[in-house]
């Protein structure tokens, strides 16, 4: 297994340097301009060829490319053109809203999901079954800033038992940074929810018709025992594939929840910097994601060898 | 609080952006500024004054001024940030072409020697953007690099620990700033801060803000999008108001270095097809915050005037454009108009404006691109084969008309001025002859002067001139009302 992990850390490595050459270029092939964006509204082409040339961008893209990847070697992300602070430091304090955000959307997502999915797979075809999964139909289908408002007006506006929007960091308590945060994880673990119950669901049957589960009920195994332990470990793999995806997406993917509920996270802060034209954050944030989607990637694929032994690296 | 659009970039002399300016005006000092009738006041300066010859003014700071980091303010510092504005500011660069020298005379004292008399300096040093005063180690950085120290002399002190750059920016009471003892009164006056702290929140879903308005988690909205208005005025715990009570004006740029608006005749058809209030109608809806608008100089400043006004009558008139548009020699070339599909107001005129060139014959492409695609692609002069553009909506402030010799929009010196790039050698020596009226009345006559001459070479079209209502709670009262940037001193938050 120690080979094999070393193998995929190598290819991470491969996978953000591709995504970063992607991105580089791409950005510069782009329209848009960062030093007119700074230079403002009313700015003359003389004042913005100044900053441009103070700021490097009249060089060859080769030179700024070079440039770009020494200091990524040293370990330097760059600068934000804007904020003028260290790229690293603006992500940090970005890390913080989106991680929370997405690790209470996740187990929130994969608790009532799974259980969702195993209760629907248990009661095929009936009232149960029928409910669940026209719920997560409808989770699918309704866009996360409607689910959002709604609760926005019901919870917030009218009743007042939690806050509009915002976030507070952990170190101001816990209490005022899960209240800040009940509202956009639940609008946001919808979808993922209807997701993962699906896919729970339709990998739950097929294990249930196993014959081996027809030997776990001639043994006289209780429903739950069948359910749980034989049933959802054989089931196990899709389901652990999806959640792991489901996260990794969700820590660069969570721009519209983000926004509703004005959190300043990461995805906010890609947005920003691509309509400003905040060339080292998008670099920045998009290796530092395409990273942590390989990493979540590997460590999905190691979770497996927990559900099934037979599966071996 | 909510600003206009969130703060990107921290340093006020490098940028023309608004919300940058409304910070500059937060966490630094300036030599003069404005009052609300537009009368320039000492702020930092004690007192000054000017030689027999007119060619030399002194300059005494008043006692009390130090910067955040608990140095004193310098004149040395006031010599190196006039420097530095100088560098990027319409206004400054104006300013230099006279100046001699500027140097300071002792710790609180400087002077600037012109080579020729220069009435309008005070007025120069006070216009905006307006001449921030920073550090010396800071001003003697060029004006393209940022400046992002965020310390300067002003009445509220920039809270780096707690500001997170994109998501909110705090801003703590100045204890140690002295305010001038009079009034507060536009952006002079005694600067006194009624709390302790500020906050702007980036919050980019209107409809988020407006609900966080409405629960008070925030006290003020800068720009609330045309579609809540009406719910925020039907809110007694929310009130809108205008603080920028001129506004500002929508108006078209045309590429005058290329076909077909070259042509001058091309130029008048526009200005005969644009129906000033079905444009402001799509891009603005309400008619309670729009009006329409004739004078190069604004509505209802000391230089409106009617002269050369003619082209102007309610509903356009399609058929005068189209002959004027055949007249030019129009061949039925691509005109490409760039549309931003991030500001909804602008997009909407230009779609309009689209529809409305079609109708005339004209063959017409939409280029959409967000705003800082737009900013890129204007400045090529090209023709449009080559990524040019013939047509696009920005917008500038009914008050900056009143000073055409710093506001770049109202030049016409071709390839030097601003996008569009209009000529006319007599509008411009008109237009240097700003500099040495010495009455209001001398400057009417010679705005008459202009105002004819411009719409004859049509540099741009006015579509229209609108208002941009502000909301808050109830509980935040004293706001000063100024074009464009928001002072923060005088505020006070009250119970309920």
């Amino acid at each position: 297994m120690g080979t094999y992990v070393v193998r995929r850390m190598f290819s991470t490595v491969a996978v953000m340097a591709m995504v970063g050459i992607f991105v580089f270029l791409l950005l510069r092939l782009a329209p848009g301009d960062p030093a007119a964006m700074i230079a403002g509204k009313s700015a003359t082409a003389e004042v913005i060829a100044g900053i441009r040339q103070q700021m490097g961008l009249n060089d060859p893209i080769p030179v700024q490319f070079i440039r770009w990847v020494r200091d990524i070697l040293g370990g330097d992300f760059g600068t934000s053109i804007f904020a003028g602070r260290p790229v690293l430091e603006l992500i940090s304090q970005r890390l913080e809203p989106t991680l929370s955000l997405s690790i209470l959307t996740m187990v929130l997502s994969a608790t009532v999901g799974v259980c969702f999915g195993i209760l629907a797979a248990w009661r095929a075809g009936g009232l149960v079954d029928r409910i669940l999964t026209g719920f997560a139909t409808l989770g699918f289908s309704v866009p996360v800033f409607v689910v959002g408002f709604f609760l926005i007006y019901f919870f917030a506006i009218k009743t007042h038992w939690l806050p509009v929007q915002g976030y507070q960091p952990i170190e101001s308590g816990f209490w005022p940074w899960l209240m800040h945060l009940i509202l956009p994880t639940i609008t946001l673990s919808i979808p993922y929810l209807a997701f993962i119950a699906r896919i729970t669901r339709a990998s739950m049957l097929e294990v249930l018709s196993e014959d081996y589960m027809r030997t776990a009920a001639a043994k006289g195994a209780s429903s739950y025992s069948m359910l749980v332990h034989h049933a959802l470990k054989n089931a196990g793999a899709p389901i652990l594939t999806v959640i792991g995806l489901s996260f990794a997406g969700l820590v660069g993917g969570v721009v519209i929840t983000e926004t509703v509920f004005n959190i300043p996270g990461v995805g906010r802060l890609v947005v920003d910097a691509i309509n400003n034209r905040d060339y080292p954050i998008i670099q920045g944030v998009l290796i530092l994601v395409a990273g942590l989607y390989v990493l979540i990637n590997l460590a999905v694929d190691l979770s497996y060898t927990l559900v099934d032994p037979r599966i071996r690296y | 609080m909510v600003m206009g659009s969130f703060l990107r970039a921290f340093d006020p002399v490098s940028t023309t952006d608004d919300t940058s300016q409304s910070h500059g005006l937060a966490i630094f000092d300036t030599l003069f500024a404005l009052d609300s009738k537009f009368m320039v006041q000492p702020q930092m300066v004690q007192k000054w004054g000017i030689s027999d010859d007119q060619k030399t003014y002194t300059f005494e700071l008043r006692d009390g001024l130090g910067w955040h980091d608990g140095s004193a303010v310098t004149a040395a510092d006031c010599v190196a940030s006039i420097r530095r504005w100088a560098q990027v500011q319409s206004g400054g660069q104006l300013m230099m072409k006279r100046v001699k020298d500027i140097s300071k005379k002792d710790d609180r004292t400087f002077t600037i020697a012109l080579k020729e008399p220069l009435g309008l300096l005070p007025e120069i040093l006070a216009s905006a953007p307006p001449l921030f005063i920073m550090r010396e180690k800071d001003a003697n950085r060029p004006a393209t690099e940022q400046v992002t120290t965020n310390i300067g002399s002003g009445p509220f002190k920039f809270n780096e620990a707690l500001s997170k750059p994109g998501a909110s920016i705090t801003y703590d009471r100045n204890e140690k700033y002295v305010p001038r003892r009079d009034r507060a009164d536009g952006f002079a006056g005694g600067k006194v801060v009624n709390v302790d702290r500020v906050i702007w929140e980036n919050i980019a879903d209107q409809q988020t803000a407006y609900a966080a308005l409405q629960a008070g988690e925030i006290d003020f909205i800068q720009s609330p999008s045309v579609d809540l208005l009406p719910i925020i005025e039907s809110n007694p715990d929310l009130r809108l108001q205008v603080l920028d009570k001129g506004g500002r004006i929508l108006l078209l740029r045309m590429n005058c270095l290329q076909k077909p608006f070259d042509n001058v005749k091309s130029r008048q058809a526009i200005l005969h097809l644009v129906d000033q209030e079905a444009f402001l109608q799509a891009a603005f809806g309400n008619p309670k915050y729009f009006r329409t608008i004739t004078s190069l100089f604004g509505n209802d400043t000391p230089y409106s005037n009617d002269e050369n006004t003619g082209w102007f009558k309610k509903g356009g008139d399609p058929e005068t454009a189209k002959r004027l548009l055949k007249e030019s020699g129009y061949a039925g070339e691509k005109i490409v108009i760039l549309q931003p599909t991030d500001w909804a107001e602008s997009s909407n005129a230009t779609q309009l404006l689209a529809a409305e060139l079609r109708k005339i014959g004209a063959n017409v492409e939409l280029a959409p691109s967000d705003w800082g695609g737009i900013v890129e692609r204007r400045a090529k002069m090209g023709p449009v084969e080559d990524g040019g553009w013939s047509l696009f909506i920005t917008d500038h402030s009914n008050y900056s008309t009143t000073q055409p010799h710093t506001n770049i929009d109202l030049a016409a010196n071709g390839k030097e001025g601003w996008y569009g790039w209009p000529t006319s050698n007599e509008y411009e020596s008109l237009r240097a002859k700003w500099l040495e009226a010495k009455t209001l009345e001398e400057r009417k006559a010679l705005a008459r002067e202009m105002q004819k001459n411009y719409w004859d070479i049509v540099g741009m079209v006015y579509l229209g001139a609108y208002v941009q209502p502000s909301a808050r709670r109830m509980s935040l009262t004293g706001l000063i009302g100024m074009p464009a940037y928001l002072p923060m001193w005088n505020m006070q938050k009250v119970s309920g």
